[in-house]
Parts: structure tokens; sequence; C-alpha cells
């Protein structure tokens, strides 16, 4: 597939498109591929729904939180919004990763030289190491104890933009794999 | 409203598509039919409906409707078998090299399956 005559990235076959069709052609040969194959007509809507679902719960609460770390509604404290927007963040994830692995598994081949995979994987793997750093910081620790310094707020806020950076890059790319 | 945001709102709607989901754009303007033999019987997995056919050597991604729209056509999984001749009639991808067809019909025999009535 999408054998092109104009010279593109896509169109060459080097190491890495061999060891990604591999990687895919096990993907869409395993028993969660032929799960997911077997389970009728609806099933692919239905997993697409969850996926929905998910990207729902994770981008939307990541927004608000992000935004509050960015100096919106200043006047609720950040250790309020914080625990309820993480959490279902996290169950968002777990969704979004639960319901896209199979909808990848089903006709993985198909995707073989999509660009927009390409960027959406690397976008969630920069997010996620972006929460693990946040995380870390002494300002994210101590936000749930004490108010923050100015110092501090900036570091949050600066993760707050390179996550909402991230995750919209993820959704979009996502978003642009089936027109491909 | 904005001027810009009045642009917006009218090249969306010029852009729209009148067909469902992802849009046929790639695609040629053309119908064309092809006949050819079932390598890849359908399957009724995934966004959409798919089958691959041989046509003069080549195989052709024969992408159907959505699943359960090509299973209301009474196009099922295991109906065409295996080395079975068909006809195809879609819109081939304007991309160079890429064997692909977005389909309307698939004629098997005296059986036709209309995945997409109301583009012909």
């Amino acid at each position: 597939m999408c054998v092109t005559a104009k010279p593109s990235i896509t169109s060459i076959p080097t190491a890495n498109s061999v060891t990604e069709a591999k990687v895919f052609a096990w993907l869409e040969q395993s028993p969660l591929g032929a799960l997911v194959r077997s389970l009728g007509v609806w099933s692919y809507g239905v997993i697409n729904l969850v996926h929905i679902l998910g990207i729902i719960l994770l981008f939307g609460s990541i927004l608000i939180l992000d935004l509050r770390l960015l100096g919106a509604w200043r006047q609720i404290p950040l250790a309020t919004l914080s625990q309820p927007t993480t959490r279902m963040a996290q169950i968002g994830f777990v969704l979004a990763v639960a319901s896209g692995l199979p909808m990848l598994s089903v006709k993985t081949t198909d995707y073989i030289g999509n660009p927009f995979l390409l960027i959406k994987f690397p976008a969630i793997a920069l997010a996620l190491v972006n929460v693990w750093l946040v995380h870390r910081t002494i300002a994210w620790r101590a936000h749930r104890q004490r108010d923050l310094v100015p110092a501090e707020q900036r570091r949050l806020a600066q993760g707050a933009a390179f996550s909402l950076a991230f995750w919209l890059t993820a959704i979009t790319s996502g978003r642009m794999i089936g027109y491909w | 409203m904005s001027l810009l945001l009045r642009a917006a709102f009218a090249a969306a709607l010029i852009a729209t598509p009148a067909y469902a989901h992802h849009g046929w754009g790639g695609q040629e303007e053309k119908v064309s039919d092809m006949t050819g033999t079932v390598v890849q019987g359908v399957s009724l997995a995934g966004p959409h409906a798919t089958m691959k056919i041989k046509v003069a050597n080549e195989v052709w991604d024969v992408t159907l409707a959505p699943p359960a729209r090509t299973a209301r056509s009474g196009l099922k999984e295991g109906l065409i078998p295996i080395g079975d001749t068909v006809t195809v009639r879609g819109n081939r991808s304007t991309e160079p090299g890429r064997h692909e067809m977005k389909t309307i019909y698939v004629r098997h025999g005296k059986t036709e399956y209309h995945v997409y009535p109301d583009r012909e």
C-alpha cells in the first residue's frame, strides 16, 4: 500500500518502516485483533464510542486543570480542583488506551505509512513525560499543603502549557488518522 | 458576526460533503467498473467493510460502506468465496500507485449489493 510516485518519507522502505510493518502485522494477527473482528458489525462503532468518552474525560479534565494552572479561576483553590481533575483524567486515559488498542488491532496494517499515527504516539509519550515531570516538582507536591510562591506557579503554568500542546497534538493527529 | 467567522462558515458549508463519515476526497470524480477475482473475502470489521480483488495482476483494496450498512445491503462475510469473479463500481483513489476503490456496489454473479445506492 501507499507506493507513491512523489518522494516522501512514507514511500521509501527504510529500516524503520519495515519494523513498523512487522509490529503492525503482529498486532493485527494477535488474539486481540481476531477477537475484535469477530464481535459483529456494531463493535467498531461501540469501541470508538468508548474511545471518544475516554478522550472527553481525559481532555476535559486536563483542560480545566491546565487553564487553572495558567491563571484562570484563581478564586478556586488549586488543591480543590487538582484532585478530581487528575482522577478523571486517569480514568479517561485508561478508557482511551483500553479502546484504542482494540481499534488499532482490527486492521492494523491499513495504517502502515500513516503519518498521523507517527505524530500521535510520540505526542502521547511527551504528554506522559510532562505529567511525570510536573508531578515531581516541589510546586506540585506542595500545592495541597500550602499556597505556592510565584516561581512555583510559573513552573506549573509552564507544565500546563506543554500539557495542552501535547494533548491537543495527540488528539488532532488521532482524529486525522482516518482521513489519510 | 465578524467577516472572518462568516467566511469560515461559508467555507465549511461549501467543503461539507454530502456523504457520511470520511469524505470521498482523494478519490476520482468519475465512477469506474472493475472486474477481478476475490483474493480476500468481505470483512465486516473496522470503520469500513473491506475486501481485496485482483485485477490484471494488481491487488485492489475495495473499501465498502461501514460494516452495519454493508450488512444491510445483504453483503455478509463468507457470501462471496475467494477466487470468485466480482465486478465492483466506485471511485478509485487519485493517488498514483494506490490501488483502492471506494465502492458503490458489488456484483457477484446475478446478485448485486448496493452499499451506497444514493451514490449511483
